[in-house]
């Protein structure tokens, strides 16, 4: 499978300003060199911690921000060089957590639905039309929903309404930022089996955040593990899930709480809060907290490196032969 | 955790219903019945307006009075809630039993310090003067392990992070040590790695002062590492009840069931998932027929006309439920 979306070197870093001049002196480092692929038809999971860049990195790929370097490839197009966000837009959709906030208050579902394929150029009446029909992809019957507003629906029925509304310009790719997050958990997995449905229907790729690792191993081909603006992990889903190599990734797996009343967490894996990512850490950004940490992990930032097959990377010294960690293997 | 059976209870809940009345009614709690011992910790299971946050909040009678109808009965520590007014229900708030809510930044006073929040509430419980309770707040930092706690004593909840603001509030309601902790939801709003460090020192303080406790959760992961007995709510009922072993090994109910399959936990990839159908039922009038039945796959005529009884399997196993049956003549409800 090629890469569809392609990213390269992403970085995006928010000034804050305070003072009466409004002066830059701290820097959130959101996203501090990203790069990685997601091939056409694939299900990417993107995980980490709040701060950990994940939402910067789908608001950078919709084009809803700027990146300040790096380079986002869409179906071997640049954006901003041979690709219009007109042109990415209708290529590359979101769902957001917030299903009411994501909705105009004002507009009807059927308006909604209708909104970006007339600002695509589709004629009025061929709009609605397409509204309808996805109204009842999604599972809800036009007749009784296409008049009503975002607050006569529950939840779950917004949630689908954003879904619809992400799919009515055939994009090919649908980012879902924690898109199933908000929602009761017998509903989220009504959500769930419809998003799966679609995918197979439109033939979609999905970049699938969030923060609920039962999910992400249920629904994702490949995952991504974010700290601090970085890629720490990246592989196949069953490689990640069953033999981690940063110890960031294992951590987050044995803080999943145990669903075995006799087998109890006994240990929480990791001490205090995740660090705020204006000044991270030097070298790799996790040593403050890693249980592993060695001296050389606090003067070099380690970079992805070869884990193991199926293109799984890790971003960890004990992973790199000869990096000067005790865990790693000699130099070849 | 064997508590003889004799052991009274410390709480002792009786039909408890709940109705708020505004430009519409909500029937909240319609009917709820349970015990806890001291020492043991309830996990009540829901989602979103199923009334597990209502129930919580009946018991420190924090539901607003003005708009709220309650009846039924509310025994904690040989006092009767409900009848408790003026200083007793001071005392009793904070005394006998305190609440640690989800968002810390909500609960917590932005204009005081940590230190003078915990040390106000241990002058007014214990009488004792300023300086002791800036001790005992010291002392309470230092056991929910806020680092450098001197120099926390003095900060204001904005200037902690989530994790060591919820450690801060943790403090607070534990500072005189009550009977019965009540936890709404404590550890939702955190992240993974922080969560499972809370659910620890909630888990290890309370065996260490002895305390019930009651945790109201949408997450059955946290239920699990916390709570010895479960309770499974729905539209304002208990719908199933037992140990938390019983329930994850042997649910009965059809809801329990869905929600367990819903968790995701061993789903396998390209699966569908057993996803509920529709959504809760809206609280507008109390039940007459099973809640759960308009979503229910095994739903008989019978369920949309009559109340399901709850039917006790086992001394505090109950599953109200028409296919449940007493562990005597166990067909298997699958």
């Amino acid at each position: 499978m090629s890469a569809l979306l392609s990213v390269s070197g992403l970085v995006k870093h928010f000034p804050i300003r305070s003072g009466l001049f409004g002066r830059a002196n701290a820097v959130v480092r959101a996203v501090d060199g990203v790069t990685f692929d997601v091939a056409d038809g694939e299900t990417l999971g993107l995980v980490g911690e709040s701060g950990c860049g994940k939402s910067t990195t789908a608001r950078l790929l919709i084009g809803l921000i700027q990146a300040d370097a790096g380079r986002i490839m869409f179906d071997k197009r640049s954006i901003g060089e041979t690709l219009t966000l007109t042109e990415l837009r209708r290529g590359v959709q979101m769902v957001f957590q917030d299903s009411y906030a994501s909705l105009n208050p004002r507009l009807t579902i059927e308006d909604s639905i209708a909104f970006g394929p007339s600002v695509h150029g589709i004629p009025g009446a061929t709009a609605r039309a397409l509204a309808r029909d996805l109204m009842v992809k999604v599972g809800l019957d036009p007749t009784r929903f296409a008049g009503r507003y975002p607050h006569e629906l529950s939840g779950g029925q917004r949630q689908r309404v954003n879904i619809a509304r992400a799919l009515a310009v055939s994009p090919r790719v649908v980012i879902l930022d924690e898109a199933v997050s908000a929602l009761d958990k017998s509903v989220e997995a009504q959500v769930l089996n419809l998003l799966l449905d679609l995918k197979e229907e439109f033939g979609l790729t999905y970049v699938f955040i969030s923060h609920d690792l039962n999910v992400v191993r249920y629904i994702s081909d490949r995952v991504m593990v974010m700290y601090l603006g970085e890629i720490v992990e990246i592989g196949h889903v069953e490689d990640i899930y069953a033999a981690p190599r940063h110890p960031y990734t294992r951590a987050l797996l044995a803080a999943m709480p145990s669903m075995d009343p006799d087998a109890r967490t006994a240990e929480a894996p990791l001490s205090g809060d995740p660090p705020n990512p204006i000044n991270p850490p030097l070298g790799c950004r996790f040593h403050p907290r890693c249980p592993c940490a060695e001296p050389i992990c606090a003067t070099t930032d380690p970079g992805l490196y070869v884990a193991g097959a199926r293109g799984h990377l890790a971003a960890c010294h004990m992973v790199i032969p000869g990096s000067g960690h005790s865990k790693a293997q000699a130099a070849a | 955790m064997n508590f003889s059976a004799t052991e009274a209870p410390l709480v002792e809940v009786e039909n408890l219903k709940v109705v708020f009345h505004g430009a519409r009614s909500v029937h909240a709690v319609n009917g709820v019945s349970f015990t806890v011992r001291p020492g043991e910790v309830l996990g009540i299971l829901g989602e979103s307006g199923s009334g597990k946050s209502v129930t919580l909040k009946t018991l420190l009678r924090i539901n607003p009075e003005r708009h709220s109808e309650t009846t039924g009965r509310i025994r904690v520590a040989d006092l009767d809630v409900l009848a408790l007014s003026g200083a007793a229900l001071a005392d009793y708030r904070g005394g006998t039993a305190s609440m640690i809510f989800q968002d810390p930044m909500l609960a917590l006073d932005p204009v005081y310090t940590i230190g003078d929040q915990i040390a106000e509430a241990v002058c007014r419980h214990r009488g004792v003067g300023r300086r002791e309770g800036m001790r005992r707040a010291l002392e309470m930092l230092e056991r929910v392990r806020i680092p450098s706690p001197e120099r926390r004593l003095k900060a204001f909840p904005h200037e902690m992070s989530g994790g060591m603001r919820q450690r801060a509030m943790i403090a607070l309601a534990l500072a005189c040590r009550p009977k019965l902790l009540l936890a709404d939801e404590p550890t939702t709003a955190l992240d993974a790695t922080v969560q499972i460090q809370i659910l620890l020192l909630l888990r290890e303080l309370q065996r260490e002062f002895g305390m019930a406790a009651i945790f109201v959760t949408h997450d059955i992961g946290v239920a699990v590492e916390v709570a010895d007995k479960l309770a499974v709510m729905y539209a304002g009922e208990f719908v199933e009840t037992g140990s938390v072993r019983e329930l994850m090994r042997d649910a009965r109910h059809p809801y329990t069931r869905g929600l367990l399959a819903a968790n995701l936990h061993g789903a396998r990839k390209g699966e569908r998932l057993e996803a509920i159908p529709g959504a809760p039922p809206a609280l507008d009038r109390a039940p007459t027929a099973c809640s759960f039945a308009p979503r229910c796959r095994f739903a008989e005529a019978t369920c949309r006309t009559e109340r399901p009884r709850a039917i006790d399997l086992d001394p505090g196993r109950m599953v109200r439920c028409i296919l449940a049956r007493p562990a005597a003549a166990t067909s298997s409800a699958a």
